[in-house]
């Protein structure tokens, strides 16, 4: 591409990426007015009502995603997605961008999600995430107790261990709350790796500074861990979930500090340093 | 179970046999000074079984409330001592 060419395509870029901000924004309240009430009384089962709610954002996410590409912005690529259709699962994931969330919602049919609790306060979102059995991000056992218990009914959850955006360059910081409610339901993990190349949209990068390229996104779905193998005979839960929190760590490729285990940018086959590695398909 | 008044120098033993069986701390980590959260690594749901296990010690629950501002292991010294002095030993 020639230096005017590129320059274009920037512009456009940086045009597209605030375009799909304003319409995610924007589509969001209109959906929250019509789609959502409108799927909450076709039924008078809050149960089928939260799986219509979640099926229609899968969607509506699904289309952002598509929207995304098709303006040039990303492109991506998913290798056993298959996986995140079962249900009763703990879905765990790296956390490199903003647009995680809307990635992985746009590929799994039903899932709980953990949202900010000043959404229910918001007086166009609140009822959305409450039809939509979302858990709002309260803290400590409360949460811990809400999550196992959407876990236990048999749906998945889907959580960011990390609690955060991880900050490029710095240590991994993996919170234990993920391994505590997957050892209060008993619940399979299924852990799923996030590569973005180049890095966009991370902690700290404002959404204008579009990267060199359209950025390339990589779902990895890995096979499902029942967290009992992280249990032992005789020994406090809390030792469990250390356990499991280091083998999520190691599963990331960082080591117990947080940092990469390798000393390169992070990829995928640092997970094959783990005994259980992500199956590619 | 007796509830002794125990030195402050038999809780904080105690306390560090306590936390290298539930948390695996280093024994010598445990000092009054240190704070759990950032040099022990001991967040919010590990203080609900630290609670828990210092039942065995005080022989009640220790309320919440009375673990909120806990930040050190002097504070827990000083939160274990407090509840023991309420319950007398019958």
């Amino acid at each position: 591409m020639s230096r005017i060419g590129r320059s274009i395509n920037h512009a456009w870029r940086v045009f597209a990426t605030g375009l799909v901000f304003v319409l995610f924004g924007l589509g969001a309240l209109l959906i929250s007015l019509t789609v959502f009430p409108l799927l909450r009384l076709s039924t008078s089962r809050a149960d089928e009502a939260r799986r219509r709610i979640q099926r229609a954002m899968q969607r509506t996410f699904r289309g952002y995603i598509e929207l995304m590409r098709v303006l040039g912005v990303m492109t991506y690529e998913l290798h056993g997605i298959e996986r995140l259709r079962e249900p009763g699962r703990l879905i765990v994931a790296n956390h490199p961008t903003l647009i995680d969330v809307v990635m992985l919602v746009s590929l799994i049919p039903e899932v709980d999600c953990i949202v900010k609790r000043g959404l229910w306060r918001n007086p166009f979102l609140r009822w959305p995430v409450i039809w939509a059995s979302y858990i709002p991000n309260s803290e400590g056992e409360e949460l811990i107790e809400r999550c196992a218990a959407t876990l236990r009914r048999g749906h998945s959850l889907l959580v960011f261990p990390e609690g955060t955006r991880t900050v490029p360059g710095r240590p991994m910081r993996m919170q234990r709350g993920a391994a505590h409610i997957a050892l209060a339901a008993d619940a399979p993990i299924l852990p799923v790796t996030i590569d973005c190349d180049p890095p966009t949209l991370f902690k700290g990068n404002p959404w204008y500074r579009v990267p060199e390229r359209p950025f390339h996104m990589k779902v990895i779905v890995g096979e499902p861990v029942p967290s009992s193998q992280f249990r032992r005979e005789g020994e406090a839960p809390t030792r469990a979930a250390r356990r499991l929190t280091q083998w999520l760590l190691a599963y990331y490729g960082a080591n117990e500090n947080g940092h990469p285990v390798e000393d390169q940018k992070r990829t995928n086959s640092a997970a094959s340093t783990v005994p259980i590695a992500p199956a590619v398909s | 179970m007796s509830v002794n008044v125990k030195s402050r120098e038999e809780i904080l033993e105690y306390l560090r046999e306590v936390l290298v069986e539930l948390f695996e701390v280093k024994p010598e980590q445990v000092v009054p000074e240190a704070n759990l959260y950032e040099d022990l690594d001991i967040d919010s749901i590990d203080a609900v079984d630290l609670i828990l296990k210092l039942k065995e010690l005080t022989g009640r629950k220790i309320q919440p409330q009375q673990f909120k501002h806990v930040r050190t292991i002097n504070d827990v010294i000083e939160a274990i001592q407090s509840v023991m002095a309420e319950s007398p030993a019958a």
